[in-house]
């Protein structure tokens, strides 16, 4: 399979990177890893005449935590991102990626490539989503915040405009007693887009009462949906085990309100089936990591 | 417009002038004459295209060669020493781990870097790191058990 040409940039700061991509309009795409705009450019599901790596600007890459939360850089490498031991309550995140492809894949993806690619079974999307995450975009002529929720349009399409680039997810503190679970169902255990994917996330009291709820369903709308979410105070559900009944509810309400489709992976009808399903056992990992912490 | 490419390949310092929407697959056999890689599928999905981008595997159809600029790059070709080959293509062998040998210099360099980072996986272990790479032979049990020996191999000096 071949690439169409195109001119190759590879700017060395990010001033340059923001010029050239003002300069260069609808007409660049923006290079991270490789393994979705490679493979669009070679099936020609896209086109670009100005690629512009952004592989030299370092400072794209990593984690960060500080007071507010923690940061990560849209250059992160999903391989990077799966074996950090050092995530506390997103460590949800971290499983995600560890599902992202394969092994060889995980060594070039990155999670702003698997956010900015938009699909709506992006592995990394819904733990995202369900941390409360906004993205940070900047353009030569300033910068803006978008919640996570709310940054897909659609199917590969986001609010990113042409000449922006997204340069940090910021993930807001998360409390003492709270924890995350992603699940993933697949015909098979790599190199696989998902079936359905659930992430979730918990915050408890001391009480063991939720305080925090949210609830994120993938490939099962044009977008992650985040079908849930309870930010109110102490007078939540109580659940006493994983797999309590509050949880069991939560399942069956997600099935109602999925809107799946018949496709290759899946038909509408079972996808729903298992959106209960893991959503009960996304919650179920949340409610345990939860409870340790 | 071509662009200059700096890169290391097996050990050797390489300079070529090349069309930049070429993928390393393409220059490491085109340019450098370097066959084990292979095209498979091209959109990373089977990884005959494997090759270590500084030691890590990846698939080569996915990446530019651009983007292999000022690094090091290792197909094959590159683990036998002095004629004698390295211990993971000898347990290879030894085991029928090869049948039509598509699959098998992806699969060697994968298993390679593997023991690199963890040089006594289990059996699963070894089937994940190898999730990757597809053969539509062996049915991966001889793989497996050849990476198994390789790691006793090389834990033994064995070179």
């Amino acid at each position: 399979m071949l690439l169409p040409r195109f001119e190759y940039h590879a700017p060395e700061t990010q001033g340059e990177a923001l010029e050239m991509l003002a300069r260069f309009g609808e007409k660049a795409r923006i290079l991270a890893g490789g393994t979705d705009l490679l493979v669009n450019l070679k099936t020609g599901r896209d086109q670009a005449s100005e690629v512009v790596s952004i592989h030299r600007l370092k400072n794209l890459s990593g984690v960060v935590k500080n007071e507010s939360g923690l940061e990560l850089g849209p250059l992160t490498g999903i391989a990077r991102l799966a074996s950090n031991k050092d995530l506390g309550p997103a460590s949800f995140l971290g499983d995600a990626a560890a599902k992202l492809g394969s092994p060889l894949i995980r060594n070039r993806a990155t999670l702003g490539g698997n956010i900015v690619a938009s699909r709506p079974a992006a592995d990394t999307a819904p733990p995202l989503m369900a941390l409360g995450a906004k993205a940070l975009i900047e353009s030569e002529s300033g910068q803006r915040t978008v919640e996570l929720n709310g940054f897909f349009k659609g199917p590969g399409q986001n609010v990113i405009e042409p000449k922006e680039l997204l340069t940090a997810f910021i993930i807001p503190s998360m409390p003492d007693g709270s924890g995350g679970g992603y699940e993933k169902l697949g015909a098979r255990k790599a190199l696989e887009i998902a079936i359905v994917n659930a992430a979730a996330f918990l915050a408890l009291d001391r009480d063991g009462v939720i305080k925090k709820a949210r609830i994120v369903l993938g490939a099962v709308g044009p977008t992650p949906w985040l079908f849930f979410v309870e930010e109110t105070a102490p007078t939540g559900d109580y659940p006493q085990a994983p797999h309590d009944a509050i949880f069991h509810g939560a399942g069956l309400a997600a099935v109602g309100n999925a809107c799946a489709i018949d496709d290759q992976r899946g038909t509408a009808d079972y996808r729903c089936r298992m959106v209960e399903v893991l959503t009960r056992r996304a919650l179920a990992q949340a409610y345990l990591q939860a409870m340790e912490g | 417009m071509k662009q200059r490419l700096n890169l290391t390949v097996n050990g050797k310092a390489e300079e070529l002038l090349i069309d930049p929407h070429k993928t390393l697959l393409q220059v490491i056999r085109e340019d450098l004459g370097l066959t084990g890689a292979k095209h498979g599928c091209g959109v990373g999905d089977c990884g005959s295209c494997t090759v270590l981008l500084d030691g890590q595997p990846i698939n080569s159809c996915l990446v530019l060669a651009m983007q292999a600029d000022g690094r090091e790059v290792t197909t094959i070709e590159g683990l036998a020493r002095d004629g004698e080959l390295h211990p993971v293509q000898d347990a290879f062998i030894d085991h029928g781990a090869i049948q039509c040998g598509f699959c098998s210099p992806g699969m060697i360099l994968t298993s390679k870097a593997l023991l690199d980072e963890n040089p006594k996986p289990s059996s699963q272990e070894i089937r994940q790191a190898i999730s990757g790479n597809l053969c539509r032979c062996t049915g991966y049990q001889k793989i497996v058990e050849a990476v198994e020996d390789a790691s006793k191999r090389l834990a033994e000096g064995r070179k």
